[in-house]
């Protein structure tokens, strides 16, 4: 009963994982004690006290143009090893013009000034990493959360209710961040920052946290069947393979399925009867196979929807993409990020499935999981 | 009147005696299901209901031959041992008491009590049959031996005897004699041949067993054998093998390749006394097969007390300690590991593994280093060295390293596709951000496992 559980979880988590599918409304605010807040719901009345006009979640805040302006292209090279003292004061302007996207809500990484050595929550944010987490914890949510009419009302909203309190946005965030800052090389950091400050940084940044807006899942999925019959050129395949290989976004998300895997496997193990837990290198096992799996699913997919990312990106913004991303800045941010984001995730779901199934017992799970016997005619 | 009484009395015990022997009701029960649970593969049940079977029936050969039996195939050698005893005590002319007993012996290393056993059970027969048995000529033991099973298992016990205590000389000479083996004949080839056709691994053992005893020159076939057996972790006749072959084949390299083998893969001249091997050989089974933990664990602690210079129960117990989540316990057991035995190729190739998934990538380096210098064709091993490599963004190294194992791997149709993928891509892009894979293909017997 245990694994049927969590092979249920696991795939459907695994799927929810590919970025084709990640669903996020992006609302983000600020309190009175300017806290920022990211969220896939709007504020509720109680979260925001007296909101000022500029905390609200900002539908009219002008999303970048994903098309490069009429200005010449950033100059923008590859960061070296050494921080850059020179790295100039961001460019606030809406980078990519100020043409109204038709999406619902969303934020631009914010514009940070650099006043002195970069803290690493505002790497995150130029990163945009703070805000894709959104997208990322409800997609899980999403996931785990049975359809409706598979549980008792009563199970459903103890679920739901565990699922808002344990995949909250700050909390996750508390803990990637301080994941990565057991990271933190300061010469690599300052160098990432200067490049995510840059114009055309900020450019991708927005259209990464672009693509995880509800509604990309179609997009993708239009878009995947629109190459089928007009391909893209070689050249820019073989380029948004090349910027996979130097980011390891593909093996990051195979990574993640597998963290998840890890655990709901664990938090669903230590559930069930003593004679039936699994030992940790049991889970590892499964965790290898369930990562085996995520990578083969999630191939097409992430191929599809990194075409569809960066499809208004020119080949040489890609090219300069693909050279930070290359380099040791480059390769130590991703490293890094990607250590945070699985052990931070990992984390968050072991302790939310351990809630899960402590508020509904496995049997009742067993059971939503169960298709219901259909009726004879 | 007394004697009439005495009498009575007398025949009224042994009948008591047989009625108790065969009680079959609570005994049925509890061994059939003993048995059943065995033929299951649940092996912990087995051996606890084959107790109850012969705590409930302390008179019933058959109960305590079966508790002895499981508790021998379990590990439990002291408790084999006892019912061992008591069944031979009840039955001392019952042959099939003699065979387990025999075998239980051999399997201890005590070969002086399995031979006083074989004497036992030959001295069941008729005379005549012991007559030809120790005096016909060649041409009438087939037969012989045909008609009397009992008899060809005296000779392959004494086979093994031989064997185990490095008499290959005589336990050829009695394997021609009872014609086990028959001149003319080519076992090698047809141990090949069963080996290619993928017979079963007894066959296949069997086979190649008949060739090391059929053909003293056939180098290739006894150093096989010999590897076979270290696989299976019969270490002991494995590294005798391993010499013999060595010894007979006519090639330097093999030579140097043999002694190598047999210091970096047999714990060199280290001593394992035989039940210390066998502790090992039964632990390992209980944990990958059975997933008895705690039982295993408890095996490899004995075998370790036994034989402390002997590294694969310790590798075994740092392996556990992983699966069980501790991986410092597990580096624990196995710098315990390398103490007893610094060049044991496995020790060092688990250690650096290891780091590698603590993320101490020098550490891991190191080790690694040190297990493809000792074992140059462990292509898994190289591979799991040009990961760290890369790592520590030594990017030339790390080509060098898996370049090596990827052609390797080709000679021996272990294509490794992901690693030549990663391979193309570093060759054309530089280095990327995800680390190298490093599949670990099993394509060498006799490397297999430790």
């Amino acid at each position: 009963m245990t694994d049927r559980i969590a092979v249920v979880l696991l795939l459907s988590v695994a799927l929810a994982l590919a970025p084709a599918t990640i669903y996020a409304g992006t609302y983000h605010w600020v309190d009175e004690q300017g806290t920022v807040t990211y969220s896939d719901r709007p504020p509720q009345p109680e979260q925001t006290r007296a909101p000022a006009p500029e905390a609200s979640p900002a539908p009219e805040v002008k999303a970048p143009d994903a098309k490069p302006d009429t200005s010449p292209a950033p100059e923008v090279k590859a960061p070296d090893t050494k921080p850059a003292p020179e790295a100039k004061a961001p460019d606030v302007r809406p980078a990519l013009g100020a043409k109204s996207r038709d999406v619902k809500a969303f934020a631009p990484p914010a514009a940070i000034a650099k006043t002195g050595p970069t803290k690493v929550d505002e790497l995150l944010e130029l990163s945009g990493a703070r805000t894709q987490l959104v997208g990322l914890l409800s997609g899980i949510a999403g996931q785990l959360r049975p359809a409706r009419g598979q549980m008792s009302a009563k199970d459903q909203a103890a679920v739901d209710r565990i699922l808002r309190q344990a995949l909250r946005h700050e909390a996750v965030y508390t803990l990637v961040r301080d994941a990565f800052l057991l990271q933190v090389d300061r010469t690599n950091l300052e160098a990432t920052a200067a490049w995510l400050r840059s114009p055309l940084a900020r450019k991708i940044v927005a259209l990464e946290i672009a693509s995880s807006e509800p509604g990309t899942e179609q997009k993708v999925a239009a878009y995947a069947a629109a190459i089928k019959t007009n391909p893209p050129p070689e050249h820019r395949v073989e380029l948004l393979q090349r910027l996979d290989w130097a980011t390891a976004a593909s093996e990051i998300s195979a990574d993640l399925a597998a963290a998840v895997s890890r655990g709901i496997t664990t938090a669903v193990s230590a559930a069930g009867p003593a004679e039936q837990r699994l030992r940790p290198g049991q889970i590892e096992d499964r965790v290898a196979q369930v990562r085996a799996q995520a990578s083969e699913v999630l191939r097409e997919p992430h191929g599809a929807a990194t075409l569809y990312t960066y499809r208004e990106l020119e080949d040489d913004e890609l090219t300069a993409y693909v050279l930070f991303s290359g380099s040791e800045a480059g390769r130590w941010y991703n490293t890094a990020m990607r250590k945070a984001m699985v052990n931070a995730l990992g984390k968050a779901v072991e302790q939310t499935a351990a809630e899960l199934v402590r508020a509904v017992p496995l049997d009742r799970w067993a059971r939503a999981a169960t298709p219901a016997p259909q009726q004879v005619k | 009147m007394k004697a009439l009484v005495s009498a009575v009395a007398l025949v009224l015990c042994t009948a008591l005696l047989a009625i108790a022997q065969e009680r079959p009701a609570p005994l049925a029960s509890d061994l059939d299901r003993a048995q059943a649970a065995f033929k299951a593969g649940r092996h912990t049940e087995a051996l606890a209901l084959a107790r109850r079977a012969a705590d409930a029936a302390p008179t019933s050969v058959r109960a305590l031959n079966a508790r002895a039996g499981m508790a021998e195939f379990m590990g439990e050698f002291d408790e084999a041992r006892t019912f061992h005893d008591r069944a031979g005590a009840l039955a001392p002319d019952d042959p099939d008491t003699i065979d387990r007993t025999a075998s239980f012996a051999v399997r201890m290393g005590e070969y002086d009590r399995a031979l006083a056993q074989l004497d036992r059970l030959l001295a069941l027969h008729p005379r005549h049959v012991r007559w030809l048995f120790q005096w016909a000529p060649t041409s009438l033991q087939a037969p012989l031996l045909r008609d009397h099973p009992s008899l060809e298992r005296i000779v392959q016990i004494k086979l093994d005897i031989l064997t185990e205590k490095g008499d290959l000389d005589q336990a050829r000479r009695m394997a021609r004699a009872y014609a086990i083996v028959q001149p003319g004949q080519n076992y090698c080839d047809q141990a090949r041949e069963r080996s290619r056709a993928g017979a079963e691994r007894d066959e296949i053992f069997k086979a190649f067993r008949l060739a090391t005893l059929g053909q003293p020159d056939a180098a290739d076939c006894i150093w096989w054998y010999g590897q076979w057996l270290s696989d299976e972790g019969y270490v002991r006749l494995g590294r005798l093998m391993v010499i013999e072959g060595t010894r007979v084949t006519p090639s330097a390299a093999n030579k140097e390749g043999g002694a190598r083998y047999v210091r970096i893969r047999l714990g060199g001249n280290r001593e394992v006394p035989k039940r210390a091997e066998q502790l090992f050989l039964i632990a390992r089974q209980r944990y990958l097969r059975d997933g008895d933990v705690d039982g295993a664990a408890r095996l490899f602690d004995e075998s370790i007390r036994l034989a402390p210079a002997f590294a694969r129960p310790y590798n075994y117990r740092a392996l556990i300690a992983a699966d069980l989540g501790d991986r410092e316990g597990a580096l624990a057991w196995l710098q315990r590991a390398l103490q007893a035995d610094p060049d044991s190729w496995r020790t060092h190739r688990n250690l650096g593994r290891l780091f590698e998934t603590l993320e101490r990538y020098p550490e891991a380096e190191m080790h690694l280093r040190r297990t493809v210098q000792l074992f140059g064709d462990d292509a898994g091993g190289r591979l799991a060295l040009a990961r760290v490599l890369y790592a520590q963004g030594k990017y030339d190294d790390f080509a060098k390293e898996a370049r090596a194992a990827v052609a390797f791997l080709a000679n021996w149709r272990a294509p490794v596709p992901e690693v030549r993928d990663f391979l193309a891509k570093f060759d054309r892009w530089g280095p990327g951000a995800a680390l190298p894979p490093a599949p670990d293909p099993h394509v060498i017997m006799g490397w297999n496992y430790d």
